[in-house]
């Protein structure tokens, strides 16, 4: 899907009618307030005192002393640190599985993709019960070895990761479709000369499979950084940020700054910051893709 | 019933001029074929008749009026496109009828049209299927068919055949060619298949690298090519080529030396050639005879059944191919002996031009 | 895909085993949140152990039936993913025409646009969409619901790269037809493309359905809430609800309308996710 091609018969301006009423959605709803949103980080602005004037980079200054918004920058990176690598290597994994044992795959396949169909509120609502200290399906299973339940939810150490745990379970069906998906584009022609070559299974995964989705793995990582970075509705809804702001993401952050304090200006450019950083991020993993010569 | 006139025609994709100023008449009535080799712009001149393409210059009149300033809808063409286009979401009738819908023709009207298309083409039992539930040959009658109702001024084919096998298409070009007798409209046709155009055509208009190289009926074309292209784009085997000289004159008429030595008595008049000018003789390989002449060495036999043919090295390495009968005895490696038939061999100037008796 | 065949091996066996025992963990948790819906609060408060030995009660479907916001909040969900799945399909289909088979001058301009938009995340822009709305006085209404979403790209990109792929001689064989640029589209392409639309509709409405940042902040008004947003308030307080049965009963109820279509639709939902419609 690069660039626009060749459409069909004579160029007219009448035909920009097709197009028009999405163009004028995405200027109003998207570049609008994409735009009004960079303005508004250099503006100190709060719902309730109102608009205060210009204030240049003061709010990008103040984010920086920010104890809090510091702590929300640690936590969503060690969060997408946690995630990203469980994505790739699970997805990865259940890929291969299933790909391989064919006829099962389907009901297998619908099984993991299933959970993420599901809503944030569900799926929070459903590992809250499991996480319960007392009564939790994990307090029973652990039961079960004679173990006691622990409460991951109030630990600091512990925390971060459930919530990973909780967002692995639930949309591992993403990066294992893309990577199914990647898989399938293998010509099996290299299999067969694989197999004419007495390559192992081993040497074929790391000889053929592996190097054909070089790609694909670096596409994933790509999306699941940019999408883990988003963390948001499992923090709010499982720990609310806590233990001791150990859980807090980045758009929890800005959600409490502009929606609950209503400071827009400093809402807006700790939106900027977070743009940036999953800009950087995604840029980075293409170029260091790149350079592996993916 | 019209005229079909392009003038100056051009036309560029990028850089890459595709069209360069053509001109060309096409008299009411004719089933004309557009002939040349893959990438030299016949697809590009019929769809600008289409209004397909814009034109990059000049003007196409169609009828006394011009056409290439208005919509395809509206010149009064209809067209059979190489994989059919038919809609696939819609029956036979459907198809056929959704050209005449959207002109408002009555509905009495478009059931009688179809009606008639039908049983023409003898698909009036496939009227209710889908294009998905036709085989190749079926879909190709249905296109043809969805042409027909709307009974255009100019009928345009572009390259309908090469998706049949060789059976169907040679029973088709018969059942075009009828058609064409029986509803008597202009035809453009464009097929890199010379034996189409050889069958089908009453003009063939034979192109190359966006120019016409020759128009003319396929007779004349076959017997008497205007420049080296022709000669070697129509008729198989491809005409032998054979660098010559022109030795002296005789009778007014050119006489020419081969590569092994021996010379050849051409019709081609001999005024105004120096001798010892360098030319190019071109002889079809029913025009070579064995059994006389100059000894060639027998390189490849390609036995067709009713003919074989014959690929032979002169003495000086150039090959030549030319014809026996379907059970002739011959080996490879065997000397034969070769003359040339001067009267209908052809003679072309450096470039590439026929010189012509 | 193989196509040669081989033997189960040993490692083959394992493998299996490893991913049925992965997938048994998948779902234990949704298994296990079902069954606590059918049992009786009181027996919960003590203990959630062995959830298919009796008493079962459907009381705690019956209370939602009976009590609780959850029906007018589904209702809410029902009228957002429809409109937006309805409006995002002729929106995204006729600008998937407009790039994919007409000329006209800026085209490729207005198609580089809607490639960056996919780089914008959707919590780059909230806050100024949020005052946005604000300012025209436009929160709690379905439009305010609807309307932010029909602006991700997503859609168009699909429809033009589905349209690309049908045969352009299609439609100049209907140019040539006398056909309208509107008929075509309406008679010929739509048709064509009800794959690529069953895909993007269901995608587009499961997204909706389950969209939690924007339906927070912009329905404010308890009356407004969509059933993610909603389910979410009710549980901020844990400890002191109905009960956990009644809880998990209600996520149940609102599970079920996505895992229904999951199931049926399955196929399209994991091509779109795949990038692009079943061929
Ligand atoms: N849309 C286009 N953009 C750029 N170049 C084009 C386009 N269409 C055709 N061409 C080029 O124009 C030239 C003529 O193309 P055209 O399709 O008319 O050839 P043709 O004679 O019909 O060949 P064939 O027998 O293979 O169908 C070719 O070199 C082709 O690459
Ligand atoms: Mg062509």
């Amino acid at each position: 899907m690069a660039e626009a091609e060749g459409g069909i018969g004579p160029s007219h301006w009448t035909n920009a009618a097709f197009v028009a009423p999405y163009m004028l959605i995405l200027l109003g709803m998207l570049f609008m307030p994409l735009c009004l949103g960079i303005w508004l980080a250099f503006q100190d602005y709060d719902m309730l005192g109102g608009w205060s004037g210009g204030v240049g980079i003061e709010n990008f200054q103040n984010l920086l002393d920010d104890r809090i918004f510091r702590g929300t920058v640690r936590n969503t990176l060690k969060f997408v640190l946690m995630t990203t690598p469980a994505f790739v290597a699970l997805g990865l994994f259940l890929a291969l599985a299933l790909n391989n044992t064919l006829r099962r795959s389907a009901l297998l396949r619908a099984i993991f993709f299933g959970s993420s169909v599901l809503s944030v509120t569900i799926v929070t609502l459903v590992w809250r019960l499991v996480y319960l200290p007392d009564r939790g399906l994990l307090a029973n299973a652990l039961g079960l070895f004679g173990l006691p339940g622990v409460d991951l939810m109030t630990s600091q150490v512990w925390a971060l990761p459930a919530i990973a745990i909780v967002t692995v379970w639930w949309i591992i069906g993403l990066p294992m479709t893309l990577f199914l998906a990647g898989l399938q584009q293998i010509p099996p022609e290299l299999y067969e000369a694989a197999a004419l070559d007495n390559a192992g299974r081993w040497r074929t995964l790391t000889g053929i499979t592996l190097p054909s989705i070089r790609r694909t793995i670096v596409v994933v990582a790509v999306i699941e950084v940019i999408l883990q970075f988003q963390l948001f509705g499992q923090a709010l809804l499982i720990t609310g940020g806590g233990p001791d702001n150990s859980t807090r993401p980045m758009v929890q952050f800005i959600y409490e700054a502009g929606f609950r304090d209503l400071q827009l200006g400093f809402a807006a450019a700790a939106s900027q910051v977070l743009f940036a950083l999953m800009l950087i991020a995604a840029l980075a993993q293409f170029w260091a893709g790149r350079r592996k010569g993916v | 019933m019209a005229d079909l006139s392009l003038r100056h025609v051009s036309k560029r994709f990028g850089q890459v001029e595709v069209i360069r100023d053509l001109s060309l008449e096409i008299p009411s009535g004719e089933f004309a074929v557009f002939l040349g080799p893959s990438g030299c712009g016949k697809s590009t001149l019929l769809r600008m008749i289409a209004g397909l393409e814009t034109l990059g210059a000049g003007e196409i009149h169609l009828g006394g009026a011009r056409i290439d300033t208005i919509a395809p809808g509206d010149r009064g063409v209809a067209m059979v496109f190489q994989h059919y286009a038919l809609y696939p979401h819609m029956t036979v009738r459907q198809n056929m009828a959704f050209g005449l819908r959207n002109i408002a023709t009555p509905p009495n009207e478009i059931e009688r049209k179809i009606a008639d298309a039908a049983e023409m083409l003898e698909i009036a039992e496939l009227l209710e299927r889908k294009p998905g539930q036709l085989s190749g040959g079926q879909r190709q009658r249905v296109a043809i068919g969805r042409a027909i109702v709307k009974q255009p001024r100019a009928f345009l084919f572009d390259e309908p055949l090469s998706n049949l096998d060789a059976a169907l298409r040679s029973r088709t070009r018969i059942e075009l060619a009828r058609l064409h007798q029986r509803v008597r409209a202009t035809m453009i046709f464009v097929t890199h298949d010379q034996v189409e155009a050889m069958t089908m055509a009453t003009r063939i208009v034979v192109m190359n690298q966006g120019r016409i190289e020759q128009i003319g009926t396929p007779m004349e074309i076959y017997q008497r090519p205007r420049t080296r292209f022709v000669a070697g784009f129509i008729g198989a085997p491809a005409m032998n080529f054979l660098p010559v000289a022109a030795v002296r004159e005789e009778a007014g008429h050119l006489v020419v030396t081969l590569p092994g030595g021996a010379s050849v008595t051409t019709t081609v008049p001999a005024a105004g050639l120096r001798s010892g000018a360098a030319l190019t003789l071109g002889v079809r390989a029913e025009h070579v005879h064995p059994g006389s002449g100059a000894p060639a060495r027998v390189d490849v036999i390609e036995r067709l059944g009713e003919r074989t043919l014959v690929y032979a090295n002169l003495s000086d390495g150039s090959t030549i191919v030319y014809d026996e009968p379907g059970d002739v005895v011959l080996q490879v490696g065997e000397t034969v002996h070769i003359a040339i038939d001067g009267a209908a061999a052809h003679l072309f100037d450096a470039q590439g031009m026929a010189l012509h008796g | 895909m193989q196509t040669y065949q081989r033997g189960k091996s040993l490692g083959d066996r394992v493998l299996l085993a490893a991913v049925i025992g992965l997938a048994l963990v998948w779902l234990a948790p949704i298994v296990w949140v079902i069954g606590l819906s059918f049992k009786p609060n009181e027996v919960l408060m003590h203990s959630t152990g062995g959830i298919l030995a009796p008493p079962f009660t459907l009381k705690n479907y019956i209370d939602i039936l009976a009590a609780s916001s959850v029906f007018s909040w589904m209702l809410n969900s029902t009228i957002v993913a429809v409109g937006q799945t309805v409006l995002t399909l002729l929106i995204a289909s006729l600008a998937g025409y407009g790039f994919a088979r007409t000329n006209f001058p800026g085209r490729s301009v207005l198609f580089v646009l809607v490639l960056a938009a996919l780089a914008v995340p959707e919590q780059a822009i909230i806050v100024p969409l949020h005052t946005m709305f604000a300012a025209a006085d436009l929160h709690n209404t379905y439009a305010a619901l609807i309307a932010p979403r029909l602006a991700f790209p997503f859609g168009v990109l699909l429809m033009t790269q589905y349209f690309r792929a049908i045969p352009p001689e299609i439609d100049e064989a209907a140019l040539l037809d006398r056909a309208s640029r509107i008929k075509i589209f309406f008679r010929i392409i739509l048709p064509l493309s009800i794959p690529a639309q069953a895909t993007l509709g269901i995608y587009t409405f499961l997204h909706a359905w389950n969209e939690y940042f924007w339906p927070l902040v912009s329905a404010t008004k308890p009356a407004m809430y969509t059933l993610t947003v909603g389910l979410a308030s009710m549980q901020t307080n844990f400890a002191q609800t109905e009960g956990i049965g009644f809880l998990m009963a209600q996520a149940v109820f609102a599970g079920l309308p996505v895992l229904i279509l999951y199931l049926f639709f399955q196929r399209h939902i994991i091509a779109a996710v795949a990038g692009g419609p079943i061929k």
